[in-house]
């Protein structure tokens, strides 16, 4: 997240205006005939038909014949991709940051879901179909994150992806010292205040928890013996320090806010002392300065396609971070970080093909595949292959045009959003406010 | 409000001459006998309609209170008025047992905090201190509301008049809120009121003020890490107590402590759940802890029918039609917003009824009766049926309460809350007369026969 402290935009005025969007039940089977495929990881079908039944895409190819009672859509003249994934954003939850203190890790989005949040509409209108929605960045080590398909009007519970890594979010830099931060009278700087002393609060945390699980393995050893002694007693169960531990047993990784090298570069080396993984950088603007060690250390980066230079700690970000980083091997994605520029990934995506020199296919990665690798759900989404889960979007030209937009997003087979039935829907609430009162109108 | 005390009832109580020849006689034999330290004032109201909740109405009844406790009720013709009764002639009128909302917030000093939303996120997190020091919390879970409470007058008034004769007050503050009291509202004296203190300990998805936690999700986590921490107290203790030789005695902890018979012996535990997620939210906890979970607030009840009928747990379903500001109602327009209150949010409990979820009917923070009994009938307009309503606002939070032994209904043995009414007790004209609660009437307005 960029700024704790920027609110994140209000729902658009297009959302507004249509009201509820209910999900249209298909039971979860359709085929979308005759458009361009772009599988992402198979290829491009010049005139192509994807079939998903319940849910699972059950053939990619050309002249797939309806099975009975399968709503067919036809996609002449356009596009069919794999719904888009957000590796980084803040929608659909209750509150981003537990910012009263600096480690958070109890502090689990997971249990604040909002499945009422339109960004979940505005996500759908951009072809988004899968999130990971994220702690923010006012700590070092803020909370767990959790990845859901944004089934709008579907229970919270039914959004969230039970397949995808367990991630926790850690964050470096400038919102985590409070750079921006005035101290009130009355109230103290919060501890840490520097770069540093961010780095020495994480290592400080994970020798807690190393000691935390070390008792408790004396704790079982103890207790596993025939006549336990009564005076046994178990450590203190504690939220906060359960969470490191599973980062530290490999169970959960760990997702970090960073944009400059060297503090990135520390914490790589923290990563190594205490051997727990790093799945993504966030934002990681000094990126490219640490290409080459990124990609031998296997870890991705989810970035902005451009827009750097909001604070002094992206002073030195570049366009052709994204495009140069992917192709020294970095696993790269494009994130959105915002409810708003969620609708539009594919335009971000394709800023990487002017400064940065990547391929339809290699741009199209950063918002698909790519993410959806750094997810750990890359066997159920992320390409229109057979077998993958039937989230797929719908685009009016190529995804990469300038001039392009979404109008069918589809997850596990059913719409979730049709921009036609919401054109007629806006057009009827608009004649309904525009007929006089008499007739039922508002005017 | 008049009150009408035995002593005094000739200089209070304005009505017939034959009547108050009766009343000073009956008085006398009364008072007297209340000096002996035996029984209190006994009272007949006959030629009443009785709409006593279990069982059918009787068309012409009467019941006979004695030392605020119903004796007897019946047909008129069935039922021996005793000699030494005071009558009330209550012909033309309905008797209905005194409602009960089982959650208000009557009384408090501070009123709650308006329905509906979570305390906003700050735009900047006011940092706490560095390192959490034990006792960092608040000692909310110790709390009694009973001892931060004025009676007042005015609010005994106001609810009286909208058939309220007992309340459960709840604490309106901080997460850990504290326990609630159980009030008849008798009078204006606090002690005799209490029907139970530390009725339930009181639970509210908000966040501290200016410290940890300050977003809902580390609230989730602070509630979550407390009944961890209460029962890994609880059972420190208890192991101690069993074989001290050898162990270090547990350090005493006053919030833990107030915590431990919540998860230990099931005491229950009152989740203010502020909107859908948040019913989901408490379940999840409770069931985390085993803990003997009530759900009040709950206004958006109806969009989880299905979890509910999954999770049967008493819900205290407040009278408050304002979509939560998380919801989808509320966030897209102020057109929406308002329509969804007046349309969709009303029919919550109508929606609850059909899906065979049993509820009660609560005043919330809302602390004016008339306004609680308008919100009853726009219930009713939405689709709930009148006598669904009733259940609400009397068996069903007696049930909840664990009370339905003494109140709910009308019925022999039972407390003496009656209310009398003109009309229907929802009709719009509908005017509440007299009320009885522990058998002290209280009188809003003549018997007109």
């Amino acid at each position: 997240m960029k700024n704790p402290a920027i609110p994140r935009l209000a729902a658009c005025a297009l959302i507004a205006a249509v009201g509820l969007l209910p999900a249209f039940a298909d039971g979860g089977s359709i085929l979308i005939k005759n458009g361009t495929v772009l599988t992402v990881t198979k290829g491009v079908i010049a005139k192509g038909d994807v079939l998903v039944v319940d849910g699972i895409i059950k053939q990619v190819g050309g002249d797939i014949a309806a099975p009975p009672g399968v709503r067919v859509v036809d996609a002449t003249g356009r596009f069919v991709i794999p719904g888009l994934i957000d590796s980084h954003t803040h929608v659909a939850l209750a509150g981003t940051n537990e910012g009263s203190e600096a480690i958070t890790p109890e502090a689990d989005v997971g249990a604040v879901i909002n499945a009422d949040d339109t960004s979940i509409l505005t996500a759908l209108s951009g072809g988004v179909t899968m999130v990971h929605t994220m702690h923010g960045s006012a700590n070092p080590i803020g909370g767990p994150n959790v990845v859901l398909k944004m089934k709008w009007g579907r229970p919270s519970e039914e959004l969230v992806v039970g397949e995808a890594l367990p991630t926790l979010k850690f964050a470096l830099g400038e919102n985590v010292k409070q750079a921006s931060r005035t101290v009130q009278p009355g109230q103290t700087q919060r501890y840490p205040a520097t770069r540093m002393g961010a780095n020495a609060i994480i290592r400080r945390e994970f020798a807690r928890a190393r000691n935390y699980m070390e008792q408790w393995d004396r704790f079982r050893k103890a207790a596993a013996v025939k006549n336990p002694p009564g005076s046994l007693v178990p450590p203190r169960k504690d939220l906060r320090l359960e969470v490191l531990a599973e980062v530290l047993r490999g169970e959960r990784v760990a997702r970090v806010h960073s944009y400059q090298a060297t503090e990135t570069v520390e914490f790589m080396e923290l990563a190594k002392e205490f051997g727990f993984k790093i799945q993504c950088f966030e934002h990681i603007w000094e990126g490219y300065k640490i290409a080459d060690e990124l990609a031998a250390a296997g870890i991705g980066i989810s970035v902005f396609a451009d827009s750097w230079a909001y604070k002094m700690e992206a002073a030195e970000g570049i366009a052709y971070m994204a495009g140069y980083c992917a192709k020294r091997g970095v696993l790269v994605s494009i994130n959105s970080d915002s409810g708003e520029r969620i609708r539009r990934l594919f335009n971000d995506a394709a800023k990487t093909m002017k400064y940065g020199g990547l391929t339809e296919d290699e741009a199209l990665r950063l918002v698909t595949i790519n993410p959806a690798v750094q997810l750990g759900v890359d066997r159920i989404v992320g390409s229109l292959e057979v077998g993958k889960q039937g989230d797929i979007a719908v685009f009016s030209e190529h995804p990469l045009s300038a001039y392009t937009r979404c109008d069918l997003t589809v997850i596990e087979g059913e719409v979730y959003f049709d921009r036609d039935e919401i054109v007629k829907v806006r057009e009827a609430a608009a004649a309904k406010a525009a007929a006089p009162r008499a007739e039922g109108g508002a005017r | 409000m008049k009150p009408i005390p035995r002593v005094s009832r000739s200089v209070v109580l304005p009505v017939l001459s034959l009547i108050l020849t009766l009343v000073l006689a009956a008085g006398l034999t009364a008072g007297a006998a209340r000096l002996a330290g035996d029984v209190g004032p006994t009272y007949a109201i006959r030629n009443c309609r009785i709409v006593p909740v279990v069982g059918p109405p009787v068309e012409k009844g009467a019941i006979v209170v004695r030392d605020g406790l119903i004796e007897s009720l019946g047909p008129v013709d069935r039922i021996k008025i005793p000699g030494d009764a005071e009558i009330v002639e209550a012909e033309g009128l309905v008797a209905y047992p005194g409602l009960i909302s089982a959650f208000s917030n009557l009384f408090l000093e501070q009123p709650a905090q308006p329905g509906g939303g979570q305390a906003p996120e700050p735009e900047f997190p006011v940092p706490a201190q560095a390192e959490a020091a034990e006792d960092r919390f608040p000692p909310g879970p110790g709390l009694f509301v009973l001892d931060q409470i004025k009676p007042k007058k005015a609010a005994v008034e106001s609810f009286h008049k909208a058939g309220f004769a007992t309340v459960l007050v709840a604490p309106a503050r901080g997460i850990f809120e504290g326990r609630s009291v159980v009030l008849n509202l008798n009078g204006e004296a606090l002690g005799p009121m209490v029907v139970r203190n530390g009725a339930a300990l009181h639970i509210n998805f908000t966040t501290e003020r200016g410290g940890y936690p300050s977003s809902l999700m580390g609230t989730i986590a602070h509630i979550r890490q407390s009944f961890i921490d209460a029962d890994y107290y609880a059972a420190r203790r208890a192991q101690y107590a069993k074989s001290p030789a050898g162990l270090k005695r547990p350090a005493y902890d006053a919030r833990l402590e107030a915590l431990a018979p919540y998860v230990k012996d099931r005491e229950p535990v009152v989740f203010q759940c502020n909107n859908q997620e948040d019913i989901k939210r408490a379940l999840k906890i409770a069931a985390e802890f085993k803990l003997n979970a009530v759900l009040a607030g709950a206004n958006e009840a109806w969009r989880v029918a299905d979890v509910l009928k999954k999770n049967p747990v008493p819900l205290l379903v407040a009278l408050d039609f304002r979509p939560p500001a998380t919801s989808q109602y509320a966030t897209q327009g102020e057109e929406l917003r308002k329509s969804a209150e007046a349309e969709i949010y009303p029919a919550n409990a109508a929606a609850l009824t059909r899906e065979g979820i049993a509820f009660a009917l609560v005043s919330g923070a809302n602390v004016d009766g008339a306004s609680v009994l308008k919100a009853v009938r726009t219930a009713i307009k939405a689709g709930l049926a009148e006598d669904a309503a009733l259940r609400a606002l009397t068996l069903q939070p007696a049930r909840a309460l664990g009370l339905d032994r003494t109140l709910g209904s009308l019925e022999p043995g039972k407390i003496a809350n009656i209310v009398l009414v003109k009309g229907g007790i929802f009709d719009e004209g509908g005017r509440v007369v007299r009320i009885f609660v522990d058998g002290i009437p209280f009188e809003y307005a003549e018997v007109s026969k």
